[in-house]
């Protein structure tokens, strides 16, 4: 895909601090780099380096302290409103909302849109993550990966172009944990949507095709030797 | 380790806990809902408390001698020497309620005659000229003089000195009456007084049995017994007050606080959903401190009783402040009785006064009956805290509160503040009914509204499709939240909708069916000259119904007094005569509701029709004998058939009627109601027709709206502060209910906004939520309101209840605005989530 047909989120000299009791504590600081759709990227690093607020920039969520959050289509600058509409979150916790079934869960991203198809897709979707016999089930009657499952079928259902996920296998047992990481990665991929992974799991960071790396207060993109993954994850 | 250091240790970790969460939201909700409450409860049992002392006193010093026997007739020969045998000395004063008439003014007032002997104890008090220094007198008024009180003498424009014609009697005003020693029961009405010799009474040749005769008797303790003992036996009928005895009012006063009382059964009720939510709200909190206590080795008693302790130190620092608010209450509610209702009684120069004085006995009762009510709602959270465990911090699962525990501790609490302010079958049987009709139809409505909006909006996507799905899903919490607003709505509707309509409604339909000027009594002899003068000045008699004056002694064989003990509107009527109707068929305006109506030729002449309340009130069923004293002669009803007022045919109508073949056996005066239309300039002929008969009592409409209006702007205070009551705790309902979901809301309001949606689609969500909450509750409460309206203005003012349609639509969309916007300024902070604490968590 040439570069000008696809979205991209492009961050410049961006740096984000925040106050706490009086102290400025940098958490990075002049980091450029560009998430293009289609593409993987995993961000790895120790606790309260930065990872989430990161993943905020990008989702343009956040303001930075510093630099530019820039989203791009076909070239074009777009207001980051417009990016907003256009990602989709997949969460350590599920998220699931607990009063509504699977199928509601999943559906729900639509009907706020006012789709009028909303459960048809849904189901479609359900049944593409192997959740197919349990639509009408509550979040509380599944099991870890399947509310995963569920929560990564939510995420996709409107077609968003920048999936974030942070810590998607951080609840769940190895065997879960790489049915997910499939499941993720191959959707994502189906769907051509950037993924951007906040991970603590080298094997799961090792899957993305570009791996951000914070470390005392900088943030490097690494070229993709397994070592190296296995050293930036902590 | 020992008991006591153990407890020492609990104290200390609830008294931490405590600090800890008492600026935390939901703990501040809870003490304020606490808070009114008590204040409400402790105010009314202390305001209550006052009037019972100070009608104590008022009895002690209005009595005017040490015994007080009153009857409509005068005592015969023999029972007058029988009394005076028991007794040091008796001194009798005669009372007739009448109008005087001075140029073109009239005012209706009661006049009272003594002779030399009067009074017996006491100062007679009076003055030289109005506003003049008041002086005490030994003797009542000279023959062929009259002393008026300040008020009469200037409504009808008189001076010292000036003639004033009684019928065919003219008196010269001489001074002003300022007190009587012998008023009790006349200080609490409104009536003007005027004070005259027995004999120039005499002149006026009124029938026996309207003119009160009160007799003051002087007597010691022992005499006073005796004395009592005779009046059950020889003199049933007549009304018997002594210095030891209770205040005539005190039953009604306990009715008074009795009412307010089981009006609070809907504060309560908004309490206790208040405290549900609450408590569900409170729940994750208190199972997490006590799944770490158990974690760390505690004992599921000590985690309970950290909790207890918690819960009570919440209480002992709320009650200072509460304390003193109340007593400030108390004092505003005394000084706003004495300013209204006790205004005559202070006028006259009484010597007992409403004095604040706390009753610190009562007030401990009062906050223990309150804690154990607290002690009730809190109980679902203690009992889902017993089955706290560690697994729930392994879990993560919180295990909620039962809704059938809660529904249960409620229903006890509500059950209990009925069952102790109940006095009266029938009224507390209406309240209590249209409480639980409108809650039902609340809930009905609810659950009918979220699940057909669900149901149709299913196939289309959107916001308000969801926004329906979403509270079809969270149905019990809505629906809580809907009936606190709801009954809020419904009473402060129903409020407003009595104060406005009972006033337009009254005027119209009176003068609609019943002219504007009622005769309450009128001799065989003053209606034949009054269908006279009506003829002359082509007036028309509308209605004209014939009645004798009947005096309920017993009650199957028992004497009333002790027969009834609990305070009814019926019982207090029934202390005095009461109008006994005769009619050969069922009147227009009455309808059978119970047993049989005589037939005309019937040989049994001994029956009694008796109105539904009044069964009701004084517990009476068909088959029940009545004892009356009639003319001075006992005589047994039976009660055949119980009878409702219907309108359309006259508002006269009667609690107890017979058959005409009675009258036969019967010798005593007959009156007359009747009622009739004159034109504006009419109103000016009055004065002839009194001046001919003084003790023709007539009332014009003017005089009827002036003393409704007088009532209802007294009413009107009262319930508007409670209705400010009512919206605090609606505000509080709110409050709660947005707490309890608060976690719930702003989880779902993040996930929507990960969705890539902006806060505005939040925003727009939480305000169709409170709209829909809103406009159900608005409905509920209207058709609620509406029913209300329909039962109780027939029931009890006997009035067609005509929305105003106009006016409720008005209504709904005043409450739908005003909770709208209040939903939205509380779920402010729900509406605060972001994709940051979803990450975070």
């Amino acid at each position: 895909m040439s570069l000008s047909a696809l979205s991209t989120i492009a961050l410049t000299n961006v740096s984000q601090s925040f106050s706490h009791h009086g102290h400025q504590v940098q958490l990075f600081q002049q980091l450029s780099l560009c998430i293009e759709q289609g593409r993987s990227y995993a961000i790895t690093g120790p606790s309260g380096s930065g990872k989430s607020s990161l993943l905020m920039l990008m989702a343009g969520l956040e303001q930075p302290s510093a630099g530019q959050v820039a989203y791009l289509q076909h070239g074009r600058s777009m207001k980051l409103t417009q990016l907003r509409q256009d990602i989709g979150f997949v969460f350590q916790q599920f998220h699931l909302l607990p009063e509504l079934t699977v199928l509601a869960n999943v559906a729900l991203p639509l009907k706020l849109r006012g789709e009028k198809n909303a459960e048809a897709t849904a189901s479609t979707w359900l049944e593409k993550v192997g959740l197919g016999h349990r639509l009408n089930h509550k979040p509380q009657q599944l099991s870890g990966g399947e509310q995963q499952r569920a929560a990564i079928a939510r995420a996709l259902v409107f077609q968003p172009k920048f999936i974030f996920a942070d810590e998607p296998t951080g609840n769940l047992d190895s065997k879960s944990a790489a049915n997910v990481a499939d499941l993720l990665f191959d959707c994502c991929r189906q769907n051509g949507a950037a993924l951007v992974i906040v991970t603590h799991s080298p094997p799961l960071a090792a899957r993305a095709q570009q791996v951000l790396a914070f470390n005392n207060g900088n943030c490097a993109l690494l070229v993709k030797p397994q070592m190296e993954v296995q050293d930036a994850c902590y | 380790m020992h008991a006591t250091e153990q407890l020492r240790q609990n104290l200390q970790l609830a008294w931490h806990f405590y600090q800890q969460q008492k600026q935390h939201s939901k703990e501040r909700v809870l003490r304020w809902v606490q808070g009114i409450l008590l204040l409400f409860i402790i105010t009314l049992s202390q305001t209550s408390a006052s009037i019972q002392v100070y009608l104590g006193q008022n009895l002690a010093n209005l009595l005017g001698a040490d015994l007080v026997l009153s009857q409509p007739r005068a005592l015969t020969a023999s029972q007058h020497n029988e009394l005076s045998a028991m007794a040091e000395q008796i001194v009798l004063s005669q009372s007739l309620t009448t109008t005087l008439t001075y140029n073109d003014q009239w005012q209706r007032a009661t006049l009272k005659a003594v002779a030399e002997d009067y009074p017996l104890q006491g100062e007679l008090r009076s003055a030289a000229f109005p506003g003049g220094p008041d002086s005490a007198s030994s003797q009542g008024p000279a023959i062929g003089e009259i002393w008026l009180d300040s008020r009469l003498l200037a409504a009808l424009g008189l001076q010292i000195g000036e003639p004033l014609r009684i019928g065919d009697q003219q008196l010269t005003v001489s001074r002003i009456l300022l007190h009587e020693p012998d008023r009790l029961m006349e200080g609490h009405n409104v009536e003007m007084r005027a004070l005259l010799h027995r004999q120039d009474l005499q002149q006026f040749r009124a029938a026996e049995d309207i003119i009160q005769h009160r007799y003051l008797v002087e007597a010691n303790t022992q005499q006073i017994a005796t004395i009592r003992q005779w009046h059950k036996t020889h003199l049933p009928a007549a009304q018997l007050h002594h210095k030891h005895g209770a205040h005539p009012l005190a039953l009604f006063w306990q009715r008074t606080e009795n009412f307010i009382g089981l009006a609070s059964i809907l504060l309560f009720f908004m309490a206790a959903i208040a405290m549900q939510q609450l408590s569900r709200a409170q729940l994750p909190q208190q199972q997490f401190f006590s799944a770490v206590c158990l974690s760390l080795g505690a004992s599921k008693q000590r985690v309970l009783q950290i909790s207890v302790l918690k819960w009570l130190f919440g209480l002992l620092l709320l009650l200072p402040p509460v304390l003193l608010l109340s007593a400030l209450c108390h004092w505003l509610a005394l000084q706003w009785l004495k300013a209204h209702v006790f205004a005559g009684q202070e006028l006259a120069g009484s010597v007992a006064t409403l004095i604040w004085q706390p009753d610190i006995t009562l007030a401990v009762k009062t906050v223990f009956a309150s804690a154990a009510i607290f002690i009730v709602f809190n109980l679902p959270l203690w009992l889902a805290l017993r089955q706290c465990s560690v697994r729930q911090l392994i879990q993560q699962q919180q295990r909620s509160i039962s809704n059938a525990v809660l529904f249960g501790c409620a229903l006890l609490v509500l059950g209990g503040v009925a069952a102790h302010y109940s006095d009266n079958g029938l009224l507390t049987a209406m309240l209590l009914g249209s409480m639980i009709a409108s809650i039902a139809l609340l809930l009905v409505l609810s659950w009918l509204a979220l699940s057909l909006g669900e149901k149709l909006s299913q196939p289309f996507s959107g916001l308000l499709p969801f926004a329906l799905y979403m509270m079809k899903q969270r149905l019990l919490s809505k629906t809580t939240q809907i009936l606190g607003i709801g009954l809020a709505a419904f009473l402060l509707l129903f409020t407003l909708m009595l104060l406005k309509d009972l006033g337009d409604n009254m005027a119209a339909h009176q003068r609609a069916h019943d002219g504007n000027l009622l005769v309450t009594q009128a001799s065989a002899t003053q209606m034949a000259d009054i269908e006279v003068w009506a003829a002359q000045h082509n007036i028309t008699i509308r209605q004209h119904k014939p009645f004798i004056y009947a005096q309920l002694s017993h009650i199957n064989g028992g004497l009333l007094t002790e027969v009834m003990q609990k305070p009814s509107d019926s019982l207090a009527a029934f202390n005095r005569p009461v109008r006994l109707h005769w009619s050969a068929d069922m009147p227009g305006n009455n309808r059978l509701v119970n047993g049989q109506w005589w037939h005309s030729a019937a040989d049994n002449w001994q029956q009694l029709s008796v109105e539904q309340e009044v069964m009701t009130d004084l517990g009476l069923q068909l088959g029940d004998k009545l004892e009356l004293v009639i003319g001075g002669h006992s005589i047994e009803f039976s009660i055949v058939a119980s009878h409702a007022y219907q309108s359309g045919a006259g508002a006269i109508t009667f609690w107890l009627q017979m058959p005409p073949a009675a009258l036969a056996h019967i010798s005593a005066p007959q009156y007359s109601m009747a009622s009739l239309e004159l034109q504006p300039q009419q109103f000016s002929l009055l004065p002839q027709l009194w001046q001919q008969h003084p003790s023709l009592r007539m009332v014009s409409l003017q005089e009827l709206t002036q003393r409704f209006d007088s009532s209802l702007a007294m009413v009107t205070r009262l319930i508007s502060g409670f209705a400010g009551l009512i919206m605090l705790l609606a505000g509080i309902v709110m409050l709660s209910s947005v707490h309890a979901v608060e976690a719930k809301e702003q989880k779902k309001n993040s996930i929507i906004l990960s969705f890539g949606l902006s806060k505005r689609t939040c925003l727009q969500l939480t305000m169709i939520e409170w709209l829909v909450t809103g406009a159900i509750a608005a409905c509920g409460a209207i058709v609620a309101t509406w029913l209300a309206g329909l039962l109780i203005y027939q029931s009890q003012f006997s009035l067609t209840y005509q929305p105003d349609m106009g006016w409720l639509l008005g209504t709904l969309a005043v409450i739908i605005t005003l909770v709208t916007t209040l939903g939205m300024l509380l779920s402010k902070h729900s509406l605060s989530g972001s994709v940051r604490q979803l990450l975070a968590e």
